[in-house]
């Protein structure tokens, strides 16, 4: 084998290709080098990792990953084992990870969004003030509207459908959750100016049945969620 | 202090030369000293509103290239001696100009003026981008339909982004009978939309055609609620509060009443 250590990446996580005979101290040397060779195109990656071209010991793999974490702003979340590696299965986790990341976390933004206006949010997203038409959020997690919603919505943008969207005014250009669309009504914009509420009406939107469904917020609906 | 307002608004023909025009002539009537500046280039018009276009020989872009000095450029309009204008070249087009520049330029006008005022043409290029590089303050002209809130809407969200702290709404060609009817959008329908604050109402009136055919402003006139409607908006830039016109007394009672002052 020409080099000890070979590093090969993939979309969710990195593959270590360690030499067979080496001893496991200068092993651990030419790993680190390597890590610090691309420590800049990993820098503060969450990712998966897996061993391959030779048996670890429980203690050797803790060593390493101990290695890597001292030593790199890598963040491992999980280590695959040779058997079932596969993509998929590095998937899921990653997935999984960044699904709870955006369950349980949020963030705010304060002031009115206005048309050409784009947030983007990797994780839940709470706005106190308007959505015109025109405008767009799109959250990987939920979206929570303190005000009118009058653009476009785009919640569970990596894909979950389990997400839902919530404003105090429900009128919507576009609601997409997940995979799912729905539009509104086809009426001109100035009919929805006229038979605009003059209350304040909290909805949500929820996936049901592969369509979007809205629906007044009720305690039910909430403990359902 | 001098104070720099853009008059702006997405959307072309809902009527920010007429409102430059008038603004900035009210403004003269109350005893400030105005320059407006016509920020269209290419396709120049504040000048004709103004009843000045044979009075050009300077323009906005011979100031910026340095072929003239501002005094040169800047005509002295026919009623008012404390009354402004540059006007915008014809023959060139928006990029003959940079936000720099224009910003340069504005600085320089403060130390002479009262009031500059800017006619930036419709759109959110180059011109737009010229026209607010030095601005404090924006007036928004919209009209009661939705492609203009909607244009108005993006406007003021160009304006946030370029932190443009005052940013107030002029509705324009409001005709209360259709809004009576509920076939258009009432002042408080764009304001729930827009969300900022009100700086006046302009009613749909034939005397804005006449006067701006003529090229001479009809702020203040009597005659005509939208004269009225604008003199009322100059009050409210220099910080006046001013009760809105009740625009459906179509030259009745209160003209009449005010009329009779004036004689008196």
């Amino acid at each position: 084998m020409s080099q000890p250590v070979i590093l090969k990446s993939n979309r969710y996580g990195i593959n270590l290709i360690l030499d067979e005979d080496m001893p496991f101290e200068q092993l651990e040397e030419a790993i680190l080098d390597k890590f610090r060779e691309s420590e800049k195109f990993f820098k503060n990656a969450s990712i998966a990792i897996s061993f391959e071209g030779r048996a670890l010991s429980r203690e050797e793999e803790l060593s390493i990953l101990d290695l890597i974490a001292k030593n790199t702003s890598i963040h491992v979340i999980c280590v695959v084992d040779q058997d079932e590696m596969r993509e998929q299965l590095y998937k899921e986790k990653i997935d999984n990870y960044y699904q709870n990341v955006a369950d349980n976390t949020g963030e705010f933004y304060k002031g009115t969004l206005r048309s050409g206006q784009v947030l983007k949010c990797d994780t839940s997203i709470v706005i106190i003030g308007d959505v015109n038409p025109g405008a767009k959020i799109i959250a990987k997690g939920n979206i929570v509207i303190l005000g009118s919603l009058k653009g476009n919505a785009y919640a569970g943008a990596a894909g979950d459908e389990t997400c839902f969207v919530t404003a105090l005014d429900m009128d919507p250009v576009q609601i997409k959750i997940g995979n799912v669309i729905g539009r509104s009504a086809d009426r001109g914009p100035w009919e929805s100016i006229r038979n605009r509420k003059r209350t304040m009406d909290p909805q949500i939107a929820l996936v049901s049945d592969g369509n979007i469904l809205i629906e007044p917020i009720t305690k039910g609906l909430l403990n359902s969620i | 202090m001098s104070e720099v307002i853009v008059v702006t608004s997405g959307k072309g023909g809902v009527g920010k030369t007429t409102t430059t025009a008038n603004v900035g002539t009210g403004l003269a009537q109350l005893n400030k000293k105005v320059v407006l500046i016509d920020t269209d280039i290419g396709l120049r018009n504040l000048d004709v509103v103004m009843g000045l276009e044979n009075r050009i020989v300077y323009n906005l872009v011979d100031v910026v290239e340095g072929n003239c000095r501002i005094k040169q450029a800047l005509i002295k309009d026919k009623k008012y001696p404390n009354l402004f204008l540059l006007p915008s070249a014809q023959t060139r087009d928006k990029t003959s100009v940079n936000p720099e520049q224009m910003k340069k330029l504005v600085d320089e006008l403060r130390e002479e003026f009262d009031y500059i005022l800017l006619d930036c043409p419709a759109g959110i290029e180059q011109g737009f981008q010229n026209a607010i590089a030095g601005a404090d303050r924006a007036l928004i002209v919209t009209t009661p339909e939705v492609s203009a809130i909607r244009d108005a809407d993006r406007i003021i969200g160009l304006l946030e982004a370029h932190e443009i702290k005052k940013v107030e709404l002029i509705v324009n060609r409001l005709r209360m009978d259709m809004v009576k009817r509920g076939d258009m959008m009432s002042i408080e329908d764009v304001q729930e939309i827009l969300a900022i604050d009100l700086i006046g109402a302009v009613p749909d009136d034939e005397q804005i055609v006449i006067s701006t055919n003529q090229g001479e402003p009809l702020v203040g006139s009597h005659d005509s609620l939208a004269g009225q409607a604008y003199e009322n908006i100059c009050h409210r830039i220099l910080g006046e509060e001013v009760p809105l016109l009740d625009l459906e007394s179509k030259g009745g009672v209160w003209t009449k009443f005010v009329g009779l002052f004036k004689k008196n």
